[in-house]
């Protein structure tokens, strides 16, 4: 094995050195970790996405980020990284640190023994396991044991029921599971509780409409996280023409007639009898998604019975 | 929201705002430009606020709806703070804001007001007094005749106001008698925003969430706390207000009693309202009341040279800009442990902060780097701003031979570890008393003990005539305020 865990973790104790000594001026850099994220790439492209991503993320959830990127037949090999900013108001840079890790897909064994040391002790760790190959079996289950919630993108997968089945068994052998999927309703979600926070009208119908070929898992899980709220309802899903994702939600039934439209790429609007109003809808970025993931360290009750 | 919400997900979806209407008095004011409108249409944009909400601003000048909804798109974009102005989402929220022109003594505004309330058909109702306090009184008295203070069956009605609450402890008193005869106290919101701040409600977290600190919050441990609040601007305008308030009353017996009280309150049973409260509550009923002989060596006021000068202040205005006192709080944990409380305009830099001194070493095995004693190296810093966070300083060995100590500082950053935009003290806050949670708010008994508190400091200052100015611009205060500490063997932390 070409990368040492010993020489990464020297190198990472050397960029902080260097880091306070070009920032000595200002009053020297603050070392901020909340946790480790480990990130498998899907390809070098993906790797510099991610980088990006990173760069985002770390002002919100502060880690030691480890990318691995897979190559075909390359050996293993780690190199280190840092993240700096300066916060609204402050004067000091804070920084979080990375490394990255190229390997070939042979090699996955000794990622793993490089892996184990290179975790910060004492803090959560969570694997953000991107792309559609995260979905093919076998893969990289063997990090799994590496993590405390794992996060997918089911939206990434040619097949959602599939998919939604592999992060179903996935769960019931133990692991915190998560899905940037799920995440993108959150907007959709709270809007639709809305109308339900003063009163509970009566439903006896629900359609969701959504677009594409065939319902997302996106779609998929909403359907049941309405089914399940209201179990006397009919819930169902019908296809509209126009981008995939959910187009919108009808409720119906004695006296009551909800309707939630998108109105635009960002924002929906809710129809409650003859008031209207729009919302808007959170980013569904990549960075956007994993902010709202990484700040839920616990387990998620309802996105867990919505997949079980 | 209510748990019996189908679709109920505290995970992921923020406090929301249950479907009401706020009217502000005083809409035309600089607290609702500034920090009522954008904090409510940031909470429209978070998607916290119902779609059926309405906010009704009232003030003297005549205004159509639209030319009101004109002023707020002004004052929302120009005011807007770390997030972005949505013209659409704007169109959505304006539709929803009203506005009702009329003189605050008028009984017909309250008139038109009740019927504005009736056609919008709500009934739970927030009335926001964003006006001089001298209308507190009758503003509550004219809604009570107006009938628009009763609770309903399907709905509550509550008030805000806004600091001062009074201006010294008999008109506090008199001040919470008038609006008890139409607001229960239950109903009514005394809004201090410091308490409204992440950095403040942190406090509430680090001492309670935590087992390794707490033990050591007690007088045996600690030697003395500092509490800081500094401006490095002046009054800035606001002369002629300043002038009859002054540090003391403006910062001191409000905002910075009500972070002492949060230092030093004992834990409560449980994290509700008036359990909370009733801590703070007994904590400042548990300041020692000077004895007018006292107040010289525990109080000091200051004056900036330049005030007088300043638009609207008298040329021999007698005001505080600069406050400091020491208090000692008379219960066991924290008996014979002074609390040095100061807040100036015109000091070196803008900060807030709480330094918690602890007592040395009982014995001092090791020399620092020049030889002496290392004098108690241990400090917990409380920064609320700017810079939010905390610091512990230690004592650590120095690199070589020979065991030399030096300082050092462990800092935890709030902004680096929590990137996430925070909401403002009054989004926190106006959620807060819409929801009918009044934890961050200041009850009546806590004001009146706070008045208590600084109450021998007023007389004793109305009755002398200050030889002012007696600090220069841009230095931290006069020297008696140094003396003061220093008769204790202390001095403060000035960096």
């Amino acid at each position: 094995m070409s990368a040492e865990p010993e020489k990464i973790l020297r190198d990472l104790r050397d960029l902080w050195v260097q880091l306070g000594h070009d920032q000595e001026a200002s009053g020297g850099v603050l070392r901020a970790c909340a946790m480790t994220l480990l990130v498998v790439a899907e390809d070098q492209d993906d790797a510099e996405r991610v980088r990006r991503t990173m760069g985002v993320l770390m002002h919100d959830h502060p880690c030691r980020a480890i990318v691995l990127r897979m190559s075909e037949g390359a050996e293993v090999d780690a190199r280190v990284f840092a993240e700096c900013w300066v916060p609204y108001g402050g004067n000091q840079q804070i920084c979080a640190e990375g490394v990255e890790v190229t390997a070939g897909a042979a090699k996955l064994n000794e990622v793993i023994r490089l892996l184990v040391p290179l975790i910060v002790p004492d803090l959560p760790v969570v694997l953000w396991h991107r792309g559609g190959h995260a979905f093919a079996p076998g893969g990289f289950d063997a990090l799994f044991p590496l993590a405390g919630k794992i996060v997918f993108d089911s939206g990434t997968a040619s097949d959602a029921d599939a998919a939604i089945t592999v992060l179903r068994e996935l769960r019931k052998r133990g692991p915190r599971v998560a899905d940037l999927a799920w995440a993108r309703l959150t907007g959709w979600r709270e809007v639709l509780a809305q109308t339900f926070d003063d009163c509970t009208p009566s439903v006896s119908s629900v359609w969701v409409t959504y677009g594409g070929a065939s319902p997302s898992s996106s779609v998929r899980y909403f359907a049941r996280w309405i089914q399940q709220a209201l179990p006397s309802a009919a819930v169902g899903i019908e296809s509209a023409s126009g981008e995939p994702g959910v187009h919108s939600v009808t409720l119906s039934g004695k006296d009551t007639e909800i309707a939630i439209t998108l109105a635009d790429a960002s924002s929906v609007e809710i129809r409650t009898g003859k008031r209207g109003c729009r919302f808007k809808l959170p980013p569904a970025s990549d960075d956007a998604l994993m902010r709202e993931e990484l700040g839920i360290v616990g387990d998620d009750a309802v996105f867990d019975r919505v997949l079980t | 929201m209510p748990e019996t919400n189908p679709f109920a997900d505290p995970l992921r979806f923020e406090r929301r705002v249950p479907e009401c209407a706020i009217v502000i008095f005083g809409a035309n004011g600089d607290l609702t430009k500034r920090k009522l409108l954008p904090a409510l249409y940031r909470l429209a944009y978070e998607r916290r606020l119902p779609a059926s909400f309405a906010i009704i601003g009232n003030s003297r000048t005549p205004l159509s709806d639209d030319a009101f909804r004109d002023k707020m798109h002004e004052s929302v974009k120009q005011f807007l703070e770390d997030s972005p102005f949505d013209e659409e989402l704007w169109a959505g929220f304006a539709r929803n804001l009203y506005y009702i022109g009329g003189d605050l003594n008028d009984p017909k505004m309250y008139a038109d007001l009740g019927t504005k309330l009736g056609t919008l058909g709500k009934s739970n109702v927030l009335y926001y007094l964003s006006t001089q306090p001298s209308y507190y009184e009758p503003v509550a008295d004219s809604l009570g005749a107006a009938k628009l203070a009763e609770h309903r069956p399907e709905g509550w009605r509550r008030i805000v106001i806004e600091k001062p609450f009074g201006h010294d402890l008999q008109s506090a008193r008199a001040l919470n008698t008038g609006i008890h005869r139409v607001f229960s106290e239950d109903d009514v919101y005394r809004i201090d925003h410091y308490l409204g701040k992440e950095t403040v409600q942190n406090i509430i977290a680090f001492r309670f969430g935590n087992g390794i600190f707490e033990p050591l919050w007690n007088r045996r441990y600690i030697n003395h706390v500092q509490i800081t609040a500094a401006e490095s601007i002046g009054v800035e305008g606001r002369g002629a207000y300043y002038q009859e308030a002054g540090a003391l009353r403006d910062m001191i017996q409000n905002h910075l009693l009500q972070v002492l009280a949060t230092i030093a309150m004992e834990p409560s049973a449980v994290f509700e309202p008036d359990a909370v409260r009733d801590e703070r509550a007994k904590l400042l009923r548990a300041i020692k009341t000077l004895r007018p002989e006292e107040v010289p060596l525990n109080a000091v006021a200051g004056q900036y040279r330049g005030f007088r000068q300043e638009p609207g202040v008298k040329p021999d205005a007698q005001v505080d800009t600069f406050a400091a006192a020491t208090f000692l709080i008379d219960n066991w944990r924290w008996a014979g442990v002074p609390f040095y409380v100061r807040s100036g305009k015109k000091l070196p830099k803008r900060v807030t902060d709480i330094a918690i001194q602890f007592n040395e070493a009982p014995y001092a095995l090791f020399s620092s780097a020049n030889g002496s004693s290392p004098m108690r190296p241990n400090l917990l810093i409380l920064r609320i701003q700017p810079e939010e966070g905390i610091s512990l300083r230690f004592l650590s060995k120095q690199p070589g031979s020979g065991m030399m100590l030096r300082p050092v500082s462990m800092d935890f950053n709030y902004g680096s570890s929590f990137g996430e935009r925070s909401p403002t003290a009054y989004e926190t806050l106006l959620v807060d008393a819409l929801q009918g949670d009044a934890t961050l708010y200041t009850r009546q008994d806590m004001v009146e003990a706070s008045w208590r508190a600084v109450q021998p400091i007023l007389d004793d200052w109305s009755s002398r005539n200050f030889d002012f100015p007696n600090y220069e611009p841009g230095t931290w205060g006069p020297p008696a305020a140094d003396e003061m500490l220093k008769r204790h063997g202390h001095q403060w932390r000035n960096s």
